[in-house]
């Protein structure tokens, strides 16, 4: 293979393990280091410490006629950034390269001064011995009262890292050139309007001397002219010459050619950016080179001329124009923002820059996932960024929209009707209206129900004695909202449905009970539960029954497309007509008509296997005063939640909370969701008004970090931190229940990092909610944090929380306890272990975003493989499609247990987020998993 | 703009360079700083074309002012500094080299530089890394020779009792020719075959319908596996164009834009050579089945290679980065110093130290077997072909595989740097951090290890220490953890 015959002369291997450093040796300047990384200490890290300035920064430097090369201004204005970094000697090097030689002013055969309108020069240079290296964009700004009228600037982006100005060139090169051109801009109007004052004063000048000159002529009798009147008339000659020549000035200045401007996209210079961008439209199409700065350039009236003298002050006696004099106020301040905004943009380790750009060069290929796990408002921040203050382009920034052409995938594969639900649930539509249509099923309880006995038997099933068991699953409702009668005159709807009732027509179905398992905690090892918990950790694990496999325990429905016809029914009429189904439903009406079985081996499978059938014994016991009351409204968002929590479409995703417990709860940090809680906290948060669009928007690294670091936190503490996280990754809901809402908050940021969203938007997260929850709240939130208040007035929230107990997952903090189904998967440990050496929040959030990248992967997979969700022939059941799903999941994505259930969620968000009409807007699955609970304790 | 330039001195040479194709390169020029008359051009190179796009007296102008501002030169001892230059006003871009050396017993400051016009900035930009990694390894020749003209020619003068001093430092022209011509040929190839940005899938193995189809399994699960490991550099030879050019397009799909830029594929007509430091290139074997890959250019390029024979389906690899760098370095430094001890002009020729110094005796076993297997590669091998082929789902799971090992790879780096404080401690850890990553699997390990050097050069270096290991040494050390 290697043939080469440089390679065949070297046969000896003896001599290479040493150097042979005979004499004369090679000196050192003339070598190579043997260790570029590692000598003197020397890490991937080092090479930013041995600069004497502590970041990045810009340096704005002028070569001045009077002082030569100086530094005007740093960004940031901090004298701890730049340090003990000599800046006049660096403009000095910076400013010492004559880098256009283009020739401006009177260029030989010309009567007059010409502009030149050079075109910026950018160049790459450094100081080895200082470690400082440099980006820099030189220009020139004109003055009329500057040698030659121009004064040469340069903007420099100092870093001390050579690799990332060259590897960011390109970037750099096209920020600094917006900054340059509203800078440009800036200046030419400043130019522009210095030159007619300067044109008014040479006329008055001229008025002036005109007269002066016509009084000495008719003075004069002698027919002669005397020395003053000559003077008078050369001055009179010298002073018309000036204004020609700044008439011409002035005729240049305005007529800057078009394409200067075409490439310059330039939003901080708003209006003159605007228009001249609709003047060099309108221009294109006849005279490119067409005048277009004649509007802005518009002479000012109220200037008052005044008396020119004939000598003008010597070069070094004039002050010289500071560069906002020169490029009028607003432009420079709208320059320094854009300054500010290319230092921020460019900040920090050349490792995150271009992971950062890989990754949204990534992300935009794959718009049919990355609605799950993605921080979008950061992925449109980037491109915002990236875009600088320069305008959109219209659909930029936009999540992608869905077209066929776009992606070519097999309609067959994604139509309702042939993807069969892969996770054994029934796929009811819940078409909840949002936006402005926005509309909820209000669920409210007669209270005949004593709030202390519920609290009592909450309390009970929180001590673990209690386990719900059964098997089903339901995804959504059908038309949950239109179904229901819309009309904001009705009254109430109330439908007594009592759980009894419904518990025992769900009982007709189940055969096997799992009821009343006992099963204190299950955590994947004792042996891994760190020290300090293995105190009250439990000795021993009782476990009535082995936990059914997966192919059991379930009953299986099929999936009921309702039209929407159904709608109409009447209130009041539910028994009658079981397929309407709400929200409300779905839980309890399980009735023949609307349970359709699947095919016989499906229900054979659960007949004959370990599916619960007996509701708990103390559930049934409470069931005879348990009145539900459906209260069908068009409830405004803001009325519910104590009349003080209103329901935007989407809701916020608080970024920001505290570290520690002790900190206020008012500290800004820990800001409440500014629509949904009213509090103190409230106050401090309302001007952090989310956009309706971007919900998310705060997501920042401190958020990542936070978010990563109490989630380190949770997944070191709580022992049954698995289970918790596969019903969050499985779309069942878990409520965070806590007293303190600082301790609840935290913990739902930190978990809310391992919720699949369901559209474009916010994440199906509500951080605090203090009133009774809701079936509605199930369907819009995957996470909630709840309110647990001592008092029994406030005792509805728990037994609200109670009656939906068993179909979500509840994590008590105040109690430590885990009430939600087994997880025996390989995927969570994965994703959080708890003896793992990660250190830091914002590490753990990255290695999080790894690993649920990789699930998607799965997930997509699962949803899009050709030939996994059709029949392979005509006769092929449903049962062998599903069994071969099953098979796929297993041995090609390689899933176990419950990770199936995760990937077939994730699957199913997927395929509603692909075959939804609007994209962007989910719409929320009722999902509920009436599988067998444990309850976990520390 | 000739016009405002002065024509160039007489004194000025100039070689003009026979191309095959295109040339994007207007010029190179090398240039000093003249204690009295400020800088100066000594050579110039240029394409020879039959229209100039610059004449003698516009090259001279920007090869003086590349020059310009360096009476200032604040650089370390022994320092190759690299300027950038993109005039717009003069429609160039220019690449230079500033370094000092002594030259007729004075020590000065000189400039080689490469002009091109402004227009093929994107084009220029992912090769800045290959043509200054090339023009500085000569420039380091070049300085020795410079030194030893002078000491050699101070004797001779000393014996012979002539004035020559006006000859002295001609030699190096020659010693620098004969890197410019081949960057030259790198650029006028990369010009015509280099890989674009956006590769049509289709054009790939991953459209085949079933894995296997184009290609053996195993040996496209090991050519991508070890592409991955050796940092994206991959050399893919074999008898058939079409073949070459589908596996290295099939590879580009796992680089970046800017790196399948700096990626070649092989011309039918004409067989290109071997050139380091580009990313993937496809090369032809001749008409006798062999092919050559010389060794020298093998161990400059800045990242381990690996060797995909498309004929009889083999995939060997280099050792890891840090292995692959200590070599590189050590055979830089013997070559250098062979330069400095060699006694004669004929001792000094291009290429002919290589083959008379004994200390030349490089371990020849740099390809190797590729020994760890990974789980990242073989599971998206066995996932993707399960798409449907010819619609954007293979691109949209090829983009969530490559996320992945971005994420994976800044993850660690992460990692190392918390657990390290930055490079302030050891890193001690691997084994836990191949638990907590998920990257138990040696190979998985590997190419993400080599990701992250590509975006955080020296990472290992720095995690494996002083790398004296050879491969297996470090797998030995691997296991202690």
């Amino acid at each position: 293979m290697i043939s080469a015959p440089d390679v065949v002369a070297f046969t000896k291997e003896d001599e290479y393990e040493e150097e042979p450093y005979n004499e004369p040796a090679l000196p050192e300047e003339y070598s190579v280091p043997l260790f570029p990384f590692a000598s003197q200490g020397a890490n991937p890290w080092s090479k930013l410490s041995g600069a004497k300035f502590s970041r990045d920064f810009i340096l704005i430097s002028e070569f001045s006629e009077q002082v030569g090369p100086q530094p005007l201004l740093t960004i940031p204005n901090d004298t701890k950034v730049f340090g003990t970094f000599d800046l006049n000697y660096f403009s000095l090097r910076i400013m010492s390269v004559d880098y256009q030689a283009s020739f401006v002013g009177h260029p030989p055969g010309s009567a007059y001064p010409k502009l030149n309108f050079v075109e910026d020069s950018k160049v790459v240079l450094g100081d080895s011995k200082e470690g400082a290296f440099a980006y820099v964009h030189h220009l020139t700004l004109y003055d009329l009262e500057a040698r030659g009228f121009v004064r040469p600037f340069c903007m420099a982006y100092i870093s001390a890292d050579q690799h990332k100005i060259m590897q960011q060139f390109q970037e750099l090169s096209a920020e600094f050139s917006k900054a340059s051109e509203c800078l440009k801009t800036g200046n030419r109007k400043a130019f522009a309007g210095e030159l007619e004052k300067k044109l008014r004063d040479l006329d008055y000048t001229r008025t002036v001397l005109h007269t002066e000159t016509e009084i000495q002529k008719k003075a004069n009798d002698k027919g002669f002219y005397s020395s003053q009147a000559i003077e008078k008339a050369n001055e009179l000659a010298s002073v018309e010459k000036s204004i020609i020549e700044h008439q011409d000035l002035l005729k240049q200045i305005r007529s800057y050619p078009y394409r200067k401007l075409k490439g310059s996209d330039l939003s901080a210079g708003a209006a003159e950016g605007s228009s001249q961008d609709q003047a060099g439209q309108a221009s294109t199409t006849s005279d490119p080179d067409e005048p277009v700065d004649t509007e802005v350039y518009a002479s000012r009236p109220d200037y008052t001329p005044k008396l020119i003298k004939a000598k003008s002050t010597k070069c070094f006696d004039k002050k010289l124009k500071t560069l906002e004099e020169l490029c009028d106020t607003e432009y420079f301040t709208q320059t320094l923002a854009q300054l500010s905004h290319i230092e921020h943009m460019f900040r920090g380790d050349l490792c995150y820059l271009l992971t950062s750009q890989i990754d949204r060069v990534l992300l935009q290929q794959q718009h049919i996932t990355n609605f799950l796990f993605e921080d979008f408002v950061e992925v449109a921040d980037r491109v915002v960024e990236k875009e600088g203050s320069a305008p959109l382009e219209p659909s930029q920034d936009r999540p992608p929209s869905r077209s066929l052409e776009e992606c070519l995938i097999p309609k067959v594969l994604i139509s309702v009707g042939s993807y069969k639900s892969s996770v054994e649930s029934v796929l009811i539509k819940m078409e909840q209206e949002l936006g402005n249509e926005y509309k909820e099923v209000e669920v409210t309880e007669v209270s005949n129900f004593d709030p202390q006995e519920n609290l009592d038997y909450l309390d009970m099933d929180m001590k673990g004695s209690i386990s719900s068991g059964e098997s089903i699953e339901v995804l959504g409702t059908e038309k949950s909202t239109s179904v229901l009668p819309k009309s904001d005159s009705q009254a109430s709807l109330t439908v007594p449905l009592s759980p009894q009732v419904v518990r025992s027509k769900a009982v007709s179905h189940r055969t096997i009970s799992e009821d009343s398992i006992e099963v204190l905690s299950t955590c994947p090892s004792e042996a891994l539960i760190p020290e300090d918990f293995k105190a009250s950790y439990p000795s021993a694990i009782n476990e009535e029954e082995a936990y059914p496999d997966d192919s059991e325990g379930a009953i299986h429905f099929e999936a009921s497309t309702r039209p929407p016809a159904l709608g109409e029914a009447e209130e009041g009429s539910l028994e009658n007509a079981p397929s309407h189904t709400d929200s409300s439903c779905c839980i309890g009406k399980e009735t023949d008509s609307l349970l359709v079985p699947l095919p016989t081996s499906a229900l054979k499978l659960s007949d004959d296997n370990s599916v619960v059938s007996i509701p708990p014994q103390r559930y049934r016991q409470k069931d005879p005063g348990f009145h539900v009351d459906f209260t069908v409204e068009n409830v405004h968002p803001a009325s519910r939640d104590n009349s003080s929590e209103s329901f935007p479409p989407y809701e916020l995703d608080p970024s920001c909370l505290p570290a520690s417990r002790d900190v206020s709860k008012t500290s800004l940090d820990n800001y409440s969701d500014s629509t949904s809680y009213v509090s103190s906290v409230a106050s401090t948060s309302s001007h952090r008004t989310p956009s309706s669009a971007h919900p998310t928007g705060f997501s920042s690294e401190r958020h990542k970090k936070r978010a990563g670091q109490n989630a380190l936190k949770f997944i070191r503490q709580y022992p049954f931190a698995h289970p918790a996280i596969y019903s969050l990754l499985s779309g069942r809901t878990l409520v965070v229940l806590g007293e303190d809402e600082t301790i609840v908050r935290k913990l739902v940021t930190a978990l809310s990092i391992f919720v699949p969203n369901y559209g474009r938007y916010a994440k199906p997260v509500k951080h605090w909610v203090s009133s009774p929850l809701h079936i509605t709240d199930f369907q819009k939130w995957k996470l909630i944090g709840l309110q647990r208040v001592a008092s029994p007035a406030s005792a509805g929230t728990l037994q609200a929380l109670s009656r939906y107990s068993r179909y979500t997952s509840i994590l008590d903090l105040d109690n430590k306890t885990l009430r939600c189904p087994l997880y025996r998967g390989t995927l969570v440990p994965r994703l959080a272990d708890h003896r793992t050496q990660i250190k830091r929040g914002s590490t753990y959030y990255m290695h999080v975003q790894s690993m649920l990248t990789q699930l998607c992967s799965k997930a997509f997979l699962y949803t899009f493989c050709h030939h996994l969700h059709l029949p392979a022939q005509d006769r092929e059941t449903q049962e062998l499609v599903a069994s071969r799903q099953m098979s796929f999941l297993k041995l090609n994505l390689g899933l176990v247990n419950e990770d199936v259930k995760v990937v077939q969620y994730l699957a199913e968000l997927l395929k509603l987020q692909y075959i939804q009409e609007s994209p962007g807007i989910g719409h929320p699955v009722l999902r509920f998993d009436y599988v067998p609970s444990f309850l976990y304790k520390i | 703009m000739s016009a405002l330039c002065p024509p160039p001195s007489p004194a000025v040479a100039k070689t003009e360079i026979a191309l095959n194709g295109e040339s994007p390169l207007l010029a190179a020029t090398f240039a000093y700083w003249d204690n009295i008359l400020g800088p100066r051009v000594r050579h110039i190179w240029a394409p020879k074309t039959e229209q100039g796009l610059l004449s003698d007296g516009e090259i001279t102008f920007l090869a003086n002012h590349t020059l310009n501002g360096e009476i200032l030169r604040n650089a370390e001892s022994g320092a190759i500094d690299v300027k950038f230059f993109v005039l717009s006003e003069k429609g160039v871009i220019i690449v230079s080299l500033i370094f000092d050396g002594n030259w007729n017993g004075d020590r000065s400051t000189y400039g080689l530089s490469i002009i091109l016009p402004q227009t093929e900035l994107s084009f220029y930009l992912p090769l800045h890394r290959v043509c200054v990694d090339r023009l500085t390894h000569i420039i380091r020749k070049g300085r020795i020779w410079m030194h030893k003209e002078r000491q050699e020619n101070v004797q001779k003068i000393v014996l012979e009792g002539t004035e020559r001093m006006e000859d002295q430092g001609q030699s190096i022209i020659p010693m620098l020719t004969g890197e410019v011509i081949p960057v030259m040929e790198l650029l006028s190839s990369m010009k015509s075959h280099c890989v674009s940005a956006e590769i049509d899938i289709a054009d790939t193995v991953l459209n085949d319908d079933d894995i296997g189809d184009s290609c053996h399994e195993g040996f496209l699960l090991n050519a991508i596996s070890s592409h991955l490991q050796t940092c994206g550099c991959s050399v893919v030879v074999g008898s058939s164009a079409e073949k070459v050019n589908k596996i290295v397009r099939t590879l580009c799909l796992f680089l970046t834009p800017a790196e399948r830029k700096c990626s070649r594929l092989c011309d039918a007509e004409s067989s290109f050579k071997y050139e380091s430091g580009l990313f993937v290139q496809g090369l032809l074997k001749d008409s006798t089945g062999s092919f050559v890959l010389p060794f020298r250019q093998v161990m400059y390029a800045p990242y381990p290679t690996t060797h995909i024979d498309v004929d009889v389906n083999a995939v060997k690899q280099m050792p890891p980065c840090h292995e692959h760098i200590y070599n590189q370095r050590r055979y830089m430094r013997s070559e250098l110093t062979a330069f400095w001890r060699a006694t004669s002009e004929e001792d000094m020729a291009q290429d002919t130290i290589i083959y008379t110094d004994e200390s030349f005796t490089p371990d020849l076993n740099i390809f190797q077997d590729v020994l760890h297997r990974d789980t990242l590669v073989r599971a998206f091998l066995d996932q993707v072909f399960h798409l449907k082929p010819g619609l954007s789902l293979r691109s949209t799971f090829l983009a969530q595989f490559l996320l992945v090992l971005h994420r994976k790879a800044l993850t660690l780096i992460k990692y190392i740097e918390d657990d390290t404080q930055k490079g302030k401690k050891p890193f001690k850890s691997l084994r836990n951090l191949k638990i907590d990553l998920d990257l138990t699997a040696e190979g998985d390990l590997n190419i993400i290890m080599a990701l992250a050097e590509k975006i955080k050069p020296g990472l290992h270096s720095f995690i494996f220490g002083r790398p004296f290991y050879t491969s297996v040494q470090e797998r030995d050390v691997l296991m202690t953890f």
